[in-house]
């Protein structure tokens, strides 16, 4: 099991965002996390990514306990996060946007920084990954403009690609065809598979579409008032009289 | 009417543009660059000024193979000539003093720089060390103003004289000195746009534009901005240091907020995040600051009771208020390329776009080969 969630909670105050959830997420699969506005998906995200602190419980990742760690760590132990909001870097380019992430790079020392020959060819290697990674999602045209001028769908697809450069083997997606065209969401659930088939990325992924999202996971858990409602295939939770009623109002 | 000496004139502003320029790139780093909103800075000038005052006063005389004599009280105007007269007739003990002033300087005020951020930025609201810097600066003032063990209290200390005073000619000293300023202020602008153009730069950059976003993708973003404090706030002391010996006087009254202000004046006129424009800035600020300094002797030598020096803080104001409603990215906008990296997607695509020619096809692959032979260079 690549991740598991054991017994999370988390408070804001008097409120209990996330109420005991435990989970499991599989090595190479998709898993969708679906539920209603406010019932802690986003939260539960977010204590994965070590963006917010625990209150109780555990996170797992790849045989590791891993609660509790910032979210750069987070990030350096392979769990990529997508936003639900696009949260790009506005003011720079899109390979810059890309290479920001890359792990390692000796010119992000300050030491090495202005001893230009100490890392452009490193820089060089990392600019080629870059545009290999664009090329796949379709932006390489647009690698010189600034992340701002992106149309919505670009700037998801952007917000990816990003997280891909970081060499992930966990990420973690919140609502990434939000606001997104229907034509286009699909186009960018076609690019997350990829993820999974071509790169063996594995996939948590919050999504309201539910149309879309159940063509591509694996399985599906939901959530509710913070807790875990129910898991299954996609069309167990289409059937599960619960998940309907809370869900769809059936 | 008052006679001005063009060239002097000239080397007076060139060496005061030179200075400004530390300073300016010292905060555009901080503040254009990693968005750290550095207050204090005048703090960080303030302590290359006050090594200047203690090394001048008690390791010159050390170095110069004589004992040295306390600079405050009674024995003030021995001590005074005592420094000038080693600074007149040994050159090499006001050389390797200066050496020494620059490089305790620098690491003083840098130490100070990364400590305080490295605690403050830990907080959430990057705004606190702007406020902790505001406030540590004047208490620092106002500590050395009361303490006789640094610069002789409110006194000060006179006679910090320019390394090249040893030539007795004051216009050659003076264009020497000015040199030295704009060396090290183009040494300054040669690192910092090294600096602005790496993988560091782009990663303060992605700090000052998201912070959440840069720490969940993997940076640490405390010591980064801790280790951007500590090398500006190192240029910014030996920016104080060539103050001091400019004017020749270390007292505690330069380096109030008025300084900092003017510091973040020269940034934001001439382009925050830009070196180039930092360099701008500063230049236009020196000229200006001339050009009061002139007017206030002109005035007063005619007897009027204008005090024109407040012109300048009305202009000061008035430059940041016009510039943060009408130009707020400043004279010369940041530029948005980083490193290296886009030339080389933009030569790898080019390839990749090369009509065939017989020349390059003779092995019979696609043109569209050429570009994944360049990928694999690397």
């Amino acid at each position: 099991m690549l991740l598991e969630l054991k017994h999370l909670r988390k408070d804001f105050g008097g409120l209990r965002a996330v109420d005991d959830v435990s989970l499991n997420v599989p090595e190479g699969a998709i898993i969708g996390l679906i539920g209603p506005n406010g019932s802690g998906k986003s939260t539960l995200i977010n204590l994965i990514a070590g963006t917010i602190d625990l209150t109780a419980g555990q996170v797992i990742f790849a045989g590791e306990d891993i609660s509790g760690l910032s979210a750069d760590a987070v990030f350096h132990k392979g769990i990529a996060r997508g936003y639900q909001e696009p949260t790009l870097y506005f003011k720079m380019t899109v390979l810059d946007n890309l290479l920001l992430p890359v792990k390692g790079q000796r010119g992000e020392r300050p030491w090495y920084a202005p001893r230009w020959s100490t890392w452009q060819r490193e820089e060089r290697a990392h600019a080629l990954a870059a545009m290999e990674v664009l090329r796949q999602v379709q932006l390489l045209p647009y690698y010189d403009t600034l992340a701002s001028d992106l149309s919505g769908g670009q700037m998801k697809l952007l917000e990816i690609a990003r997280a891909l450069m970081g060499a992930p083997k966990l990420l973690l997606l919140d609502e990434p065809t939000a606001g997104v065209a229907p034509k286009l969401a699909y186009d960018i659930f076609r690019q997350i598979a990829r993820l999974r088939d071509d790169h063996g990325i594995t996939l948590l992924i919050v999504e309201h579409r539910l149309e879309i999202l159940f063509d591509f996971v694996d399985y599906v858990y939901v959530m509710h008032l913070g807790n875990l409602l129910a898991g299954g295939s996609a069309a167990e939770i289409s059937d599960h009289a619960t998940v309907r009623e809370v869900y769809f109002g059936d | 009417m008052i006679n001005i000496d063009i060239g002097a004139t000239a080397i007076a502003i060139l060496t005061l543009f030179g200075i400004y320029s530390l300073m300016a790139i010292s905060l555009n780093l901080e503040y254009g660059i990693a968005g750290v909103p550095n207050f204090g800075q005048a703090l960080f000038v303030s302590i290359g000024a006050y090594t200047a005052g203690i090394t001048y006063t008690r390791v010159l005389p050390l170095l110069a193979g004589l004992e040295s004599v306390h600079p405050c009280g009674p024995t003030m105007g021995q001590a005074l000539q005592l420094r000038s007269e080693i600074m007149a007739a040994q050159p090499l003990a006001g050389f390797i003093n200066l050496g020494l002033t620059f490089l305790i300087a620098a690491i003083v005020s840098g130490a100070v720089g990364f400590a305080v951020s490295y605690v403050t930025l830990r907080l959430k609201e990057e705004w606190f060390l702007a406020l902790v810097l505001l406030v540590g600066g004047e208490t620092v003032r106002i500590v050395v103003r009361g303490a006789d063990d640094f610069i002789c209290s409110h006194n000060g200390i006179s006679g910090v004289a320019q390394p090249f005073y040893f030539l007795r000619d004051p216009h050659s000293s003076s264009l020497l000195f000015m040199l030295l300023c704009l060396a090290l202020a183009l040494v300054a602008y040669v690192y910092s746009q090294r600096l602005a153009h790496s993988p560091y730069g782009r990663m303060l950059k992605g700090l000052r534009e998201n912070e959440d976003v840069t720490r969940g993708l993997g940076k640490g973003i405390s010591l980064a901005r801790a280790q951007i404090m500590l090398i500006g706030s190192a240029i910014a002391a030996v920016g104080g240091v060539l103050f001091a010996l400019n004017t020749g006087f270390v007292n505690t009254n330069d380096y109030v907020v008025n300084l900092t202000l003017d510091i973040w004046v020269m940034v934001v006129l001439g382009g925050i995040g830009n070196n180039r424009g930092a360099l701008l800035g500063a230049a236009l600020i020196a000229i200006l600051d001339r050009f009061t300094q002139v007017g206030a002797i002109a005035l007063n030598m005619s007897g009027s009771e204008i005090e024109f020096n407040y012109v300048r803080f009305i202009a000061f104001g008035l430059i940041l208020l016009l510039m943060l409603r009408y130009r707020p990215t400043g004279l010369l906008p940041e530029s948005r390329l980083t490193t290296n990296a886009h030339d080389v997607v933009r030569r790898a695509i080019g390839a990749s776009n090369q009509p065939p020619t017989p020349s390059r096809h003779r092995d019979g692959g696609h043109p569209k080969h050429q570009g994944g032979g360049a990928m694999r260079e690397t």
